[in-house]
C-alpha cells in the first residue's frame, strides 16, 4: 500500500468549497485526463480516465463512492476499478478547516495498486501520483476561482491532455 | 578449433557440434515455428492481484469480439475436471483460478481467436470482479499464527508445506556444545528465474477423427509430460504424442507442466482444431516457475586451527502459492543435504521448512541438480566467514578440511556416498594457474594504497545424475533413462534417447559415445530425441542427468549391440565367437590381426547374411538405472576490483577448474562452463525477483530482471582435472550445472574479501553497486 497526503489553502470560504467538492458533477471534471464522467447518483460516479505510467498506456474505468462523515468539513471517497489487467483500490479522506486567509484543505489517500501498472511502472508511480494530485488541485482551484460562472468549470481541465 | 566429425575413436575429442549448422543459421524448428492448418491462438488473462476472491467473470464482450472462437474460465475447466493439476512436487496447482487467485499473474481466463492479436484484444474485454484479500509475501510472516491461510483447498489450515531434515541432530549438538569456535551466518539465495531466451509455449492439436492429441511443447521431459497429461486429461496415453522440437534454452524452466499447456489442450479438445499458446516475456518471468528463494542460516563448529567439526543449517524455503518444486518425490528440499560440500565434517544436521506465500509457484532446479546451488553457495560462503573469523587464508582453510583422495568412496554425514574426487589436486591447479600468491601480494600492496581488490574461492562438490531408481522418482516414475540404437544395413545408425537436450549438444556427444563403442565416426550416428512416439521412455534432461543416465544407457546399449555383432563377426570370419576380439574399430581373429571385419560389415550381414539361429537386424534398447549419483567438483577463483566512487565491481579474472570425470567433448564442456558461469555471474550481481507488500511482482520483465549481454560478461578461463566416476559406464559425471552451482560463491567471496578490512563478513546477492557503495559510504570511503 502507498499513502499520499498533502494540504493547501484556498482563498475561498469553506462552505463554497464544500458544496463544490461533494458534487460529483463539479468535482468530476477536475480529474485530469478525464475521458468520460457518468454520475450515477449524488454520491456515486463512474469515470473513464486516461492513464500512463512508464511504458503502460491505456484507460482506467473507476467507480467512486462519496461518504460524508461530517457535513461541511470531512468526507471520504473510495475509488475502485482498473484496466489493462491492473487494479486500483483507493481510500481518500478530506478535511476542510477555516483559516485566516480562507480554507485549509487537508487530504490523505491510501492506494493499493496491482498488476502490470504496479510491476512495470513501480518506480514511476509515486512521481506520477504526485503529478496527478497536483493537477487535481490546480483544476479544483481554477474551477473555484471561476465558480460564479459555473459553466466554465469543465473547461479548466486543459492542463494534462498533452502530457505524459 | 573444432575437429571434423569423421574422426574415428571420437571420445574425448573437440568435435564440432552437429546441431550448430542448423541452429546458428536460424534453421532450428522451435514450437513457435509450428504452423498447422486452421490453427487458432490462445491468450491468457492473468490476475492483477496477489490474493483476491473472484466474485464474477463477465466474458460476454470478449465472446462477441472479432475472431473469437472460445473463452474459457476456471469454472469451464472445472466442468471438464481440468481446473486443477498435479505438480511435480505432489501438490495441486490451479490451471485457471476458481474461487480465488493466489498470486499476481495467475491464470484466470483464456481467449482463443483466429489471430494472436484478436485473442489479446478480446482478453482485454474480460471483466473480472475481484475482492482483494490480505496478502502474505514474507515467508517468515506466513508462518505466524495470525497469518491468513492461503490454501483453502488443503486439509491442513496452515501455510507450512513440509518439514524435512537430514543428518544427525544429537551428534551435531554434542559437537557444537564443546566446540572452541562457532560461526553463524544468515544467507539468502534470492528468488531468480532461469529465463531462457525462448519462453514456454505449445501447439495442442486434437484430431477428433483419430481421437489423438499431438502436443508440440517446449519440454525438457516430454515423456513425463505425456504421462502427466494422460493423468490430468483422462485421454489414453497411447493416444497422446508429445513432441518437443528444438528448445531455445531450458535451464529447468521447461521441466514442469504449465497451466498454459493444459488450457491449450482443453481448448483444442473443445474446438477440434490446433491451438497455439506462446508466452510473453512477462508471463515467463512472472508466472512460470522461479528458482531458489532460500532463507538459510548456517553454523559451523570448528577447532581453533580451522579444522571443521560440525555443520548446522536451518532454512525457510519460499515455494510461492503452489509447491511446484521440480524435486524427486522423496526429496522436498531436493539434494540440499549435499551442503557439507567438499569438507570432512564429523556431523551435520540440516532442516528445511517449505512455506506458501502469495507469489508465483516454484521452485525449479535452475541449472542445478535440485537445490544443490543453494547448498554449495551456502557452505562456500560460510567457509569464508570461518576463515575470516580465524584470520586464516581461505585456500589454506579449505586444504585443511578437504575430504582426502583416499577417503573415497566417502560417506557424507547426511548420507551421500561420494563416488570419487581429488579436491586438493583441483584447488592446487587453480591456485597455481591463477598465480594465487602473487595476487595476494598485489592485494596487500593495493590495500596499503587504499585500493579495493578481492580474491574469492569456491571449491564445490555437486551431486548429479538422478536415479538411482530406488531413491528417486518423479510423480512415481523411477528416474532411470534410456537409449535405443538401430543399425541400418549400410552401417549407419539412428539412436533415440529418453532425454531431451536444449543446448547441451546431445546430437554430438551421444553420437561420440555410441561411435566410440561401435568403431564408427560420430558422423555415422544420428541422434533423435523429443518425440514420445519414437523414443524410449525417459525422465528428461535436467539436473545434469543426461550423461550420467542416458549417456550410460547409450554406452551400455552399444555394448549390447556389440555382443550380437560379435556373433555375426564370428560367422563372417568363420571362427568361433571365442576367437573374435574387438580392438575399438573392428573385430578380428585372435592372433591374426589381418583378418578382420568392421562394424559396417557386420551391420550389412545382419540384414543380408545372418547366421542360422540368430535373429536378423541389429538393434538394441537399454534402460539404465545408475547404481549411484555422480559427484563432479571444481575449484573456482574470482579476482575483482571495486570502484570506490561508485561501488561497481569489475571481475578482472575468473578461473574455473572443473572435474567432471572423463570428458566426452572438451569443446562442449568449455561451452557449458562458459554459459553456466555467465548465469552465475548474473545471479551474483544482477538478478532478483522482489515483490512489494501488496504482492506485486517488481521484476516481471528483462528491464527489471537483468540478463547479462556479452558486453557485461567477464572473460572466462577454464581448465580441468579428471577423476573418473568409478561406477559410470564411461567414467563421466556431468558438467552442465557445475558453473552455475559453483560460481556465485566465488564472486561473492571475492567482493567480501575486498571489503573485509572494513569488517564486512557477508553481503547478500545480488551485489548491486549501490550495496557496495552504501558499505563504502558507511566507512567513509565513498561520498
Amino acid at each position: 500500500m502507498r499513502t499520499y497526503q498533502g494540504e493547501f489553502t484556498i482563498e475561498q470560504p469553506r462552505e463554497k468549497i464544500w458544496n463544490f467538492v461533494i458534487d460529483p458533477n463539479k468535482m468530476g471534471p477536475c480529474i485530469p485526463d478525464l475521458i468520460q464522467l457518468n454520475v450515477e447518483s449524488e454520491t456515486r460516479f463512474r469515470t473513464l480516465v486516461k492513464v500512463g505510467v512508464g511504458p503502460i498506456r491505456g484507460k482506467f474505468d473507476l467507480t467512486s463512492e462519496l461518504t460524508v462523515t461530517q457535513p461541511g468539513s470531512t468526507a471520504s471517497l473510495s475509488i475502485r476499478g482498473g484496466g489493462m489487467g491492473s487494479g486500483v483500490d483507493m481510500k481518500a479522506a478530506m478535511e476542510l478547516t477555516d483559516t485566516a486567509d480562507g480554507t485549509l484543505l487537508k487530504w490523505k489517500c491510501d492506494a493499493v495498486i496491482s498488476g502490470p501498472i504496479a510491476s512495470l511502472g513501480g518506480r514511476l508511480i509515486d512521481r506520477e501520483a504526485q503529478k496527478i494530485t497536483q493537477k487535481v488541485f490546480a483544476n479544483l482551484k481554477n474551477a473555484l476561482d471561476n465558480l460564479p460562472d459555473e459553466a466554465a468549470v469543465g473547461a479548466t481541465d486543459g492542463t494534462a491532455a498533452d502530457e505524459g | 578449433m573444432a575437429l571434423r566429425q569423421t574422426e574415428m575413436r571420437p571420445m574425448g575429442k573437440p568435435i564440432g557440434r552437429k546441431e550448430d549448422p542448423r541452429l546458428i543459421r536460424g534453421k532450428g524448428r522451435y514450437v513457435d515455428d509450428v504452423m498447422l492448418p486452421n490453427m487458432l491462438y490462445l491468450c491468457i488473462v492473468r490476475s492483477p492481484y496477489a490474493h483476491a476472491r473472484i466474485r464474477s467473470i463477465d466474458t460476454s464482450a470478449a465472446l462477441a469480439a472479432p475472431g473469437v472462437k472460445l473463452v474459457l474460465t476456471g469454472e469451464d475447466l472445472a466442468s471438464m475436471n481440468l481446473a486443477w493439476m498435479p505438480t511435480l512436487a505432489g501438490d495441486q496447482q490451479m490451471v485457471m483460478a476458481t474461487g480465488k487467485v493466489l498470486f499476481q499473474y495467475q491464470e484466470v481466463a483464456a481467449v482463443v481467436a483466429e489471430t494472436r492479436a484478436q485473442a489479446e484484444d478480446a482478453a482485454q474485454l474480460i471483466e473480472v470482479d475481484y475482492e482483494p484479500l490480505p496478502v502474505v509475501v514474507d515467508p517468515f510472516k506466513a508462518l505466524a499464527p495470525d497469518a491468513p491461510v492461503l490454501r483453502e483447498d488443503k486439509e491442513e489450515k496452515s501455510n507450512h508445506i513440509f518439514h524435512w531434515e537430514a543428518g544427525d541432530r544429537e551428534e551435531t549438538e554434542t559437537l557444537f556444545r564443546d566446540a572452541p569456535v562457532i560461526v553463524s551466518q544468515k544467507v539468502r539465495f534470492p528468488r531468480v528465474h532461469p529465463s531462457p531466451l525462448e519462453p514456454c509455449g505449445c501447439v495442442a492439436d486434437y484430431d477428433p477423427a483419430k481421437s489423438k492429441l499431438t502436443l508440440y511443447v517446449t519440454s525438457q521431459a516430454p515423456h513425463v509430460h505425456r504421462t502427466v497429461l494422460a493423468m490430468v486429461s483422462g485421454l489414453p496415453e497411447h493416444q497422446i504424442q508429445v513432441i518437443s522440437p528444438d528448445v531455445g534454452g531450458g535451464f529447468g524452466n521447461k521441466v514442469p507442466v504449465y497451466p498454459g499447456y493444459v488450457i491449450a489442450v482443453a481448448a483444442s479438445l473443445k474446438l477440434g482444431t490446433p491451438v497455439k499458446w506462446i508466452e510473453t516475456r512477462t508471463e515467463n518471468v512472472a508466472s512460470s516457475h522461479f528458482a531458489r528463494d532460500y532463507h538459510m542460516t548456517a553454523e559451523i563448529a570448528a577447532r581453533e586451527d580451522g579444522k571443521v567439526l560440525a555443520l548446522r543449517v536451518k532454512t525457510i524455503a519460499d515455494h510461492g502459492a503452489f509447491d511446484a518444486a521440480a524435486d524427486p518425490s522423496k526429496f522436498p528440499a531436493g539434494l540440499f543435504s549435499i551442503v557439507s560440500g567438499s569438507y570432512d565434517f564429523k556431523a551435520a544436521f540440516v532442516e528445511v521448512d517449505g512455506v506458501y506465500t502469495n507469489k508465483a509457484p516454484g521452485g525449479v532446479a535452475y541449472r542445478c541438480s535440485f537445490r544443490v546451488t543453494e547448498a554449495s553457495y551456502l557452505i562456500e560462503r560460510v567457509m569464508d566467514v570461518l576463515a575470516q573469523r580465524l584470520g586464516m587464508d581461505p585456500a589454506e582453510l579449505r586444504l585443511r578440511n578437504f575430504i582426502r583422495k583416499d577417503q573415497f568412496p566417502y560417506k557424507s554425514p547426511t548420507g551421500w556416498v561420494y563416488d570419487s574426487g581429488d579436491y586438493e589436486k583441483t584447488l592446487k591447479l587453480a591456485l597455481d594457474r591463477i598465480g594465487y600468491e602473487e595476487l595476494r601480494k598485489e592485494q596487500a600492496e593495493k590495500r596499503a594504497r587504499g585500493e579495493l581488490m578481492g580474491i574469492g574461492i569456491s571449491t564445490f562438490t555437486e551431486v548429479v545424475g538422478a536415479g538411482p531408481a530406488h531413491l528417486f522418482d518423479i510423480v512415481g516414475i523411477k528416474m532411470f533413462d534410456s537409449a535405443q540404437i538401430r543399425f541400418h544395413p549400410t552401417g549407419k545408425v539412428i539412436a533415440r534417447l529418453g532425454v531431451r537436450h536444449q543446448g547441451q549438444g546431445h546430437e554430438t556427444t551421444f553420437a561420440q559415445i555410441i561411435a566410440e563403442e561401435l568403431g564408427l565416426s560420430a558422423d555415422d550416428v544420428l541422434i533423435e530425441e523429443g518425440d514420445t512416439d519414437t523414443a524410449p521412455y525417459g525422465l528428461g534432461t535436467y539436473a545434469s542427468r543426461s550423461t550420467p543416465t542416458a549417456g550410460g544407457a547409450a554406452a551400455l546399449c552399444a555394448r549390447r549391440i556389440r555382443e550380437k555383432a560379435r556373433k555375426i563377426a564370428a560367422h563372417l570370419l568363420e571362427v568361433s565367437e571365442d576367437d573374435v576380439t574387438w580392438d575399438g574399430i573392428a573385430f578380428s581373429v585372435k592372433g591374426l590381426p589381418g583378418r578382420s571385419v568392421s562394424m559396417k560389415d557386420v551391420a550389412f550381414a545382419a540384414y543380408t547374411n545372418i547366421p542360422e539361429g540368430l535373429e536378423p537386424g541389429l538393434e538394441a534398447t537399454y534402460y539404465y538405472n545408475p547404481p549411484n549419483l555422480t559427484f563432479p567438483h571444481g575449484a573456482y577463483i574470482a579476482v575483482v576490483d571495486i570502484d570506490k566512487g561508485t561501488g561497481a565491481v569489475k571481475v578482472r579474472r575468473f578461473l574455473a577448474v572443473d572435474d567432471c570425470g572423463n570428458v566426452i567433448n572438451p569443446m562442449i564442456v568449455d561451452g557449458q562452463v562458459h554459459g553456466g558461469l555467465t548465469e552465475g555471474f548474473a545471479i551474483a550481481f544482477m538478478q532478483d525477483i522482489p515483490y512489494d507488500a501488496d504482492g506485486n511482482c517488481l521484476a516481471p520483465n528483462w528491464m527489471d530482471y537483468l540478463v547479462p549481454t556479452s558486453a557485461d560478461t567477464p572473460h572466462w578461463e577454464t581448465d580441468r582435472t579428471v577423476t573418473p566416476s568409478p561406477h559410470h559406464p564411461i567414467g563421466a559425471k556431468g558438467v552442465g550445472e557445475s558453473p552455475n552451482v559453483g560460481s556465485p560463491a566465488a564472486f561473492v567471496n571475492a567482493v567480501v574479501d575486498a571489503l573485509s578490512p572494513f569488517g564486512v563478513e557477508h553481503i547478500d546477492m545480488p551485489i548491486f553497486p549501490w550495496k557496495v557503495w552504501s558499505i563504502l559510504r558507511e566507512h567513509g570511503i565513498s561520498e
